[in-house]
């Protein structure tokens, strides 16, 4: 199989890092675009180690390119022929994506804590002041969450907000300008100074992983 | 939480931020994504484990607040 790294615009050289399965990084030149890739055995397990190779493939990219747009794990081709088709039939998508997170870096955002009074307090609550207190206790995360985020969206490019189930005050992720990124850890500072109750934790700077995919208006 | 608590804590939400990105972001080039779910699963039974870890690092600063005792 062919696996993909990602797409590269201006790479001064291959890095010399091995890759998945001890592969040899190559380049191809698809469409005008740039691709990293090197050769995997078959149906090869995922395994933590192979996930870690390939990121570390991605950010040696990062280092020594004008724009990196990481590929998903996974992303694997039976040959030559399926590769270029596939990119030829992505490319004026991927050159958007290529242009979105040029000169930038990504940061990741959790922040824990902030549950407030309801559950220590529901023990002497009745049903429907204790749903109330969850209420208020909802509304007040949710505006806290928004604070937090919204200075650090205006550093940057592009953002964006992750829900799901998990019980995090905010978990986001941000595509910081490289001239912005002092700001941007500035900020970060001033949030846990501000907010010593909270666990604040700040990641990055990654490639851009969670913005590669919004030249074709989301993550596929 | 300790100096050191802190330190594990954000070296494992970093481990769990990296799969994460690695698996479920980044462009998919061919629209085809070729991993089994089985294996993804593996990998994600390892990544519960370290989630569950956070939650007990969290765990004894919030029964500290919840009662009010002087940490």
């Amino acid at each position: 199989m062919i696996h993909l790294y990602g797409v590269v615009d201006e790479l001064e050289r291959l890095p010399t890092v091995a890759g998945v399965d001890a592969g040899r990084l190559e380049l191809r030149r698809i469409e005008g675009l740039e691709l990293i890739v090197s050769r995997t055995v078959e149906g090869r397990d995922v395994t933590q180690e192979a996930v870690l190779y390939h990121a570390h493939v991605v950010e040696e990219l990062l280092a020594r390119s004008g724009a990196v747009l990481p590929a998903r794990f996974g992303t694997a081709f039976s040959d030559e022929q399926e590769l270029a088709d596939a990119v030829r039939a992505t490319a004026p998508a991927l050159a958007r994506g290529l242009n979105l997170v040029r000169g930038c870096f990504e940061f990741g955002l959790r922040v824990l804590g902030g549950d407030g009074a309801a559950e220590s307090m529901s023990g002497g609550l009745s049903g429907r002041d204790y749903m109330r207190t969850r209420l208020a206790e909802d509304k007040t995360r949710r505006r806290l969450a928004e604070e937090l985020h919204e200075p650090l969206a205006r550093l940057s490019r592009a953002s964006t907000r992750f829900g799901g189930a998990s019980s995090d005050l905010l978990q986001s992720a941000y595509l910081v300008p490289r001239q912005d990124v002092a700001a941007f850890g500035e900020h970060v500072r001033r949030l846990e100074a501000a907010h010593p109750d909270l666990t604040i934790v700040c990641t990055g700077p990654w490639p851009p992983y969670t913005f590669a995919a919004n030249g074709e208006g989301g993550n596929a | 939480m300790s100096m050191n608590e802190q330190q594990t804590l954000k070296q494992q939400v970093t481990l769990i931020e990296l799969v994460d990105r690695v698996l479920n972001k980044g462009v998919v080039v061919s629209g085809d994504i070729t991993l089994s779910v089985a294996n993804v699963d593996l990998v994600y039974v390892g990544l519960r484990v370290l989630l569950s870890s956070v939650a007990t690092l969290e765990e004894p600063r919030e029964r500290i607040s919840a009662t009010g005792a002087a940490p």
